[in-house]
Order: C-alpha cells, then sequence, then structure tokens
C-alpha cells in the first residue's frame, strides 16, 4: 500500500472509531442510571460495581474518542478502545453462553433491544479496526529503512 | 506487541483522569447507590437534572419485601397482572398513568418508596412509570428491572389466578 494510502486509512479508522466512542459515551454520560441497570443485566458485577462502571467507563470511552478524533495521543487512546472491546466481548460471550435475553447497552440506553449476537459481531468489527489502526501506526513509527 | 512504557504511562493518565471527572459528575448517584437510600432533601427550587429512578437486584428487592418496606408497584396491563404478580404488588399499568395518576396520589405519600417492575431486563415500562412518577414527586423509585420473571425464578411469593 502507498504512504498516502495508508495514511487516508489511518484518518478514517481515527475517525470512524473515535466518532463511535464518542457518541456511545455521549449517550450514557446523558443518562448514567439506566446505563448501570445495562450492566446489572449482565449479573456480573456486585450492586455498587454496577454503578462504578456507570459513572466512569463512558468518561473513558469519550475521552479515548475524542484523542483519536483529534490524532492527539492516538497509539495511547487506540490501545484503551482496543482493550474496551476486548472487556465488552468477553462480557457478551458471557451473556451469550448463559442465555441472558438483555439489551447490549452499548449505545442508547432503552428502546429496542440489541441482541448480544448482534453486538458481539459489531464489537469483533471494531476490534479488527482498531488492531489495523495500531498496527499502521507502528509501521509509519519505523524509519523506512528498518 | 510490546507497549512502550510511555503509552502505558498515557494510558493510565487517560483512565485517571477520565474516571475522576465521571467519579465527580456522578457523585450524588454513586453515594445514593452506595448507601442504598436517595437524598429525600426536596428541593427549593426546580431541579436542573431530571432525577432518575435507581435500578435494585433481586436480593436488595428480596430484603424491602421482607421488612415490609416499599410499595411494590406492577407496571404491565391488568390481565398480565392478575395472572401473577409480587404478593402484596399493586397495579399501575403505564398505559393507564394519566388516568389513574389523581387516584393514586391520594391513597400513596410521596415520601412512600415505590418498587416498580415489569416483565424483566427487555421491559422499558418500569423505568418510564418510574420517570412519570417522579415527575409527579415521589422521591424514593426504585426499579426491580429483573422483573416479575426473576422473581418467580428465584422462588419468591407470587400471587395470581396463573401465576
Amino acid at each position: 500500500m502507498t504512504d498516502t494510502a495508508q495514511k487516508y486509512l489511518a484518518l478514517a479508522l481515527r475517525i470512524v472509531l473515535g466518532g463511535v466512542f464518542l457518541y456511545a459515551g455521549g449517550l450514557k454520560i446523558a443518562d448514567p442510571a439506566a446505563f448501570a441497570g445495562s450492566v446489572a443485566a449482565y449479573k456480573l458485577l456486585p450492586t455498587f460495581g454496577n454503578y462504578l462502571v456507570a459513572a466512569t467507563l463512558p468518561w473513558v470511552e469519550v475521552l479515548c474518542g475524542l484523542l483519536l478524533v483529534t490524532g492527539y495521543r492516538v497509539r495511547a487512546g487506540a490501545t484503551l478502545i482496543l482493550l474496551m472491546n476486548l472487556v465488552f466481548a468477553v462480557a457478551l460471550s458471557s451473556a451469550i453462553v448463559r442465555g441472558l435475553d438483555i439489551d447490549c447497552g452499548c449505545f442508547r440506553q432503552g428502546g429496542p433491544k440489541t441482541s448480544p449476537w448482534i453486538a458481539l459481531l459489531r464489537d469483533l468489527a471494531f476490534i479488527a479496526g482498531t488492531v489495523v489502526l495500531l498496527w499502521q501506526d507502528t509501521c509509519r513509527a519505523k524509519p523506512p529503512d528498518a | 506487541m510490546k507497549l512502550p512504557r510511555t503509552i502505558i504511562i498515557e494510558m493510565a493518565v487517560i483512565v485517571v483522569f477520565a474516571s475522576a471527572i465521571g467519579l465527580i459528575w456522578n457523585r450524588q448517584m454513586l453515594s445514593e447507590s452506595w448507601t442504598g437510600k436517595v437524598n429525600r432533601t426536596v428541593p427549593t427550587a426546580t431541579p436542573t437534572t431530571e432525577r432518575l429512578p435507581l435500578p435494585l437486584g433481586v436480593m436488595q428487592v428480596k430484603e424491602l419485601f421482607d421488612r415490609g418496606e416499599g410499595y411494590f408497584l406492577d407496571a404491565r396491563d391488568s390481565a398480565t397482572f392478575e395472572k401473577g404478580r409480587i404478593r402484596g404488588a399493586r397495579s399501575l399499568p403505564l398505559g393507564e398513568f394519566e388516568a389513574r395518576l389523581p387516584e393514586f396520589l391520594k391513597q400513596v405519600p410521596r415520601t412512600m418508596p415505590l418498587v416498580i417492575y415489569c416483565n424483566g431486563y427487555g421491559c422499558h415500562d418500569s423505568m418510564d412509570l418510574g420517570k412519570k412518577l417522579i415527575r409527579a414527586g415521589y422521591w424514593e423509585v426504585f426499579i426491580f428491572e429483573g422483573g416479575y420473571p426473576e422473581w418467580k425464578e428465584a422462588g419468591y411469593p407470587v400471587e395470581g389466578t396463573q401465576p
């Protein structure tokens, strides 16, 4: 791939992934109690743990999204997004394995349900995108003859 | 891929900074959930942000039930309510809220803790009913998100024609 194409691919991935996380985090910040309910539905954490996650996670999402969109500290932001997506994938898989009929709680809280299967597929796509972004970034950071 | 030290430090700074904002921003919700109590102080001015019902787990709901605390409210339609409900629960279907509110206000004091449920995690009627009741002036509004299915599955007391 040419340098220019790589540059545009990285730019597109940054904007899309960053935008998704800004949007997802923003919706949760607007309704933290409902998000706590969505987290509780996974039955993975004690009650207060659900609230703690609901209070903090959306802000990490928004900050990471902002870093990706602005292009500042991209590697740290993208690595955190990758880690979050991996945690989400584990939580969604556990919901599927336990047969929980719940809403993923990924974006808008309440309203029509998004099944864990759809959410997991979407999550895997984000993981792939983040890996490509990090890989591009690592390649470009190396000197040409390395 | 080995992460350079600087990236790890940057990630830690991002997480700490964002979490700190989140903790400060949501301090009221966190303290309410920690103590399990909703702030009873009646606001002197119109609140700038809408208060939201607090979700409770099945264990906490059972504790309230055993202590005889809380007014259990079923948000599902009347026919479903008649078939099976949490023992002692009263019916207030979301669809009939406006029509039945005046009578409800006369019967149930605004200081009474309300525990609202419907058909489990996929059902949002209890949350919507809870928001409406907060707007109507109720101060302690809890949502039991597991609802009737989780309660029944746990083997807790139910009643009705076909519970």
